[in-house]
C-alpha cells in the first residue's frame, strides 16, 4: 500500500459513480446488440416458427427433444468433432514446431521466413477457403499437376467423405498455425535461457534440456492456445460453405453449419434456432472456465 | 559446450528439413495466388512450368470493371464505423472496468469472452427475423449495427486489458490534482493506453473486414461487402479462377500492414491478463 492520504469515503462514492456512468453506454448497447437478439434466439428455440409451413406461436420443448433422436444432428457433431480435433491439433503442432525450429534452428536467420509464416494468418478465411479449393481441383491444383509428372494420381479429395473432412483441416490448419507459432515465440522469450546453461552445465544435452526443462514450461501456452484454438472451431463456417457445402452428402456438415441450413435453406428457424442455443450452452460452459482460469492467473 | 559429432549434426539437417518442409507448406498457396493472378484464361488449366511465359494483368484489369471494389468499398465503411462507434462506447468502458471497484466484474468478464466465443448463427437468426420486419436487410446501418455484436466485445476486453496495466496512482494524482474522473481518464489514462487502443482498434477492424456469415444472410447487393462479393466469381457452370485469385490478393493485402502491427498484441491479449 503507498502512503497516500485515502479519499473520504464519500468522494469514493462519487468516484464510483462516474466510473458507473462510463460503463452505461457499452451496457446499454451490449443490451441493444447482443442481449435482446440472444433473448429473442432463446424464445424462437422454444416456438414453432417456420419461414414456409406457418407459425401457431406455441411454445415447448418439442425443438429440445426432437434434438436427440436427429441423426443428421448426430451426423454434424461426429463433423465437427473430427474437424475440431484433428485441425486444433495439427495447428498446436505445427505452429509449435515452427516456433521452435525459429528460436533453436535457425534463430537469428530467416528474416523472410518468418514472414511467409506470418501471412497465412492476414488472409480473411474466405480467400483461404478458395485458395485451398483450388488446390484440391484436380484439374487446376499444380499439385496434381506436379504429380502427374510421375505418374501419380492425386485422388480427388473433395468428393469423399473423409478427404472432404481432410481438406477442410488443411485450410484451417494453413490459416491458424501463426496463431499458435505467435504465442508459443512469446513464451519461448519469455524462458530465461540461464535455465537452459545450468542444465548444460549439470551435462544435460541440448535434447534433454528441451524436453525436461523448455516443454514443461510451455505448457501454459499450449493450453491457452488449444482452449482458444478449440472455441473458434466450433464456429467453422466459410471454409464449409465454400469448399464442400457440408458435402459429400452431409459429411462436412459440423453443426454450426448445420444450424444455418436449417434455419435459412430448410426455413425452419425454431429448430435451428434450437441448435444455435445448444451450441450457445457449450460455448458458455467453455466460457466460464476461461474466465475463471484468468481470473486466478491474475489474483 | 559447442557440439560437433557427427549425431549432432544429423539432428540438425533434420531440423533443417523439417523447418524447408514447414517453410514450403506456409509459402506455396500464397505464391500459387499471385502465380494464378497473372495466368492468362487460355492457360489456367495447364501446369504454370508449361507456359510460364503466358503472364497477364487481365485479371487485375477485368476485376476493376466488375462490382468488387464497390464490395471492398463496403467492407471498408462497414470495418470502419463499426469499429469507430466500438471504441467509442468501448474505451470509457473498459476504463472503468479495470479501474472501478464495482461488483460483478468477473460476470462482466464472462459476459465479455461468451459473446466472443458464441456461435454466430445464434445471433444472426434473431437479427434476420428483425431485420426483415424492420427493413434493415441491406443497409449500412443494419449491418454496422450487427458488427457491434462482434467488435464491442473484443474493444471492451481488449481497453480492460491496457487499462489494467496503467498504474493506478496516476489516476488517483491527477484527481488529487483536480481534475475530474472524465478528464483524468482522456488525458491521463488514455494517452498511457494508446498501443493497447491503436491495436484493439485494429483487431476490432480486422474481425469485421474477415466476416462472411453476417454479411451472407443480411446484405443482398448493394451493401454487399467484398468476402461475400468474392463467391459471385463462382457461378453454376463455370468458376473464375483469375478474379478468384486477384480478389483474394485485394482482400488480404490492405489489412496486411494492419496485422505486422497487431501481431505482437494478439499474443498480449491472450497471456496479459485481466486483473480481478
Amino acid at each position: 500500500m503507498t502512503k497516500q492520504s485515502k479519499p473520504t469515503p464519500g468522494a469514493t462514492a462519487q468516484l464510483e459513480r462516474r466510473y458507473k456512468a462510463m460503463l452505461l453506454p457499452a451496457l446499454f448497447a451490449v443490451g441493444l446488440f447482443a442481449l435482446i437478439p440472444l433473448a429473442g434466439m432463446i424464445a424462437l428455440s422454444f416456438s414453432d416458427y417456420h419461414l414456409m409451413r406457418g407459425t401457431k406461436w406455441e411454445f415447448d420443448f418439442d425443438n429440445f427433444v426432437r434434438l436427440f433422436s436427429d441423426r443428421r444432428l448426430s451426423q454434424s457433431i461426429y463433423a465437427m468433432s473430427i474437424l475440431s480435433f484433428f485441425g486444433v491439433a495439427a495447428q498446436v503442432i505445427i505452429g509449435a514446431a515452427i516456433a521452435i525450429g525459429l528460436s533453436k534452428i535457425v534463430s537469428t536467420k530467416w528474416r523472410m521466413g518468418r514472414v511467409f509464416f506470418l501471412l497465412p494468418y492476414a488472409v480473411p478465411h474466405v480467400a483461404v477457403a478458395l485458395i485451398w479449393l483450388s488446390l484440391f481441383t484436380p484439374t487446376l491444383s499444380p499439385v496434381n499437376a506436379f504429380f502427374d509428372l510421375f505418374g501419380i494420381t492425386v485422388p480427388s479429395f473433395l468428393t469423399t467423405q473423409n478427404g472432404a473432412l481432410f481438406a477442410i483441416i488443411m485450410a484451417d490448419t494453413w490459416t491458424n498455425f501463426p496463431f499458435t507459432m505467435l504465442i508459443v515465440l512469446a513464451a519461448l522469450q519469455g524462458i530465461s535461457p540461464d535455465l537452459e546453461e545450468a542444465a548444460s552445465l549439470d551435462g544435460a544435452s541440448r535434447v534433454q534440456s528441451f524436453f525436461f526443462i523448455t516443454l514443461p514450461l510451455l505448457v501454459p501456452a499450449f493450453l491457452m492456445v488449444t482452449l482458444f484454438r478449440f472455441i473458434d472451431s466450433l464456429k467453422h463456417f466459410p471454409m464449409i460453405f465454400v469448399m464442400t457445402k457440408g458435402g459429400p452428402g452431409r459429411s462436412t456438415q459440423a453443426t454450426n453449419y448445420y444450424a444455418y441450413i436449417q434455419t435459412f435453406q430448410n426455413s425452419n428457424v425454431a429448430y435451428g434456432a434450437a441448435i444455435a442455443v445448444s451450441l450457445f450452452i457449450v460455448a458458455a460452459v467453455i466460457s466460464f472456465y476461461v474466465a475463471r482460469l484468468n481470473q486466478r492467473i491474475t489474483s | 559446450m559447442i557440439d560437433t559429432s557427427a549425431s549432432f549434426r544429423f539432428k540438425k539437417t533434420i531440423g533443417m528439413s523439417m523447418m524447408w518442409a514447414l517453410l514450403i507448406f506456409a509459402a506455396f498457396p500464397t505464391i500459387w495466388v499471385l502465380i494464378m493472378s497473372l495466368r492468362e484464361d487460355s492457360v489456367i488449366f495447364e501446369p504454370f512450368w508449361e507456359s510460364p511465359l503466358a503472364v497477364t494483368l487481365d485479371n487485375y484489369f477485368k476485376i476493376t470493371r466488375s462490382d468488387f471494389p464497390r464490395a471492398l468499398m463496403n467492407s471498408f465503411i462497414c470495418a470502419g464505423l463499426s469499429t469507430l462507434l466500438a471504441m467509442i462506447v468501448g474505451v470509457p468502458a473498459g476504463f472503468a472496468l479495470a479501474k472501478s471497484r464495482v461488483s460483478g466484474k468477473f460476470y462482466a468478464s464472462w459476459l465479455l469472452l461468451l459473446l466472443r466465443m458464441a456461435p454466430p448463427v445464434g445471433f444472426v437468426i434473431p437479427l434476420f427475423l428483425l431485420y426483415v420486419n424492420a427493413g434493415l436487410i441491406d443497409t449500412y446501418f443494419g449491418l454496422i449495427v450487427a458488427y457491434m455484436t462482434l467488435t464491442l466485445p473484443l474493444i471492451v476486453w481488449s481497453m480492460w486489458n491496457s487499462f489494467a496495466q496503467v498504474p493506478d496512482e496516476l489516476i488517483e494524482a491527477a484527481i488529487m490534482d483536480g481534475a475530474s474522473l472524465f478528464k483524468a481518464f482522456l488525458l491521463v489514462a488514455l494517452p498511457a493506453a494508446r498501443p493497447g487502443a491503436v491495436a484493439a482498434a485494429i483487431l476490432g477492424f480486422l474481425i469485421v473486414w474477415n466476416d462472411f456469415f453476417y454479411a451472407l444472410i443480411i446484405t443482398r447487393s448493394s451493401t454487399v461487402t467484398a468476402p461475400v462479393a468474392v463467391m459471385n466469381f463462382i457461378s453454376y457452370d463455370s468458376v473464375d479462377w483469375g478474379s478468384i485469385a486477384v480478389a483474394s490478393i485485394a482482400l488480404t493485402l490492405p489489412i496486411l500492414p494492419l496485422m505486422v502491427i497487431a501481431n505482437r498484441y494478439i499474443v498480449q491479449s491472450l497471456s496479459g491478463a485481466v486483473k480481478g
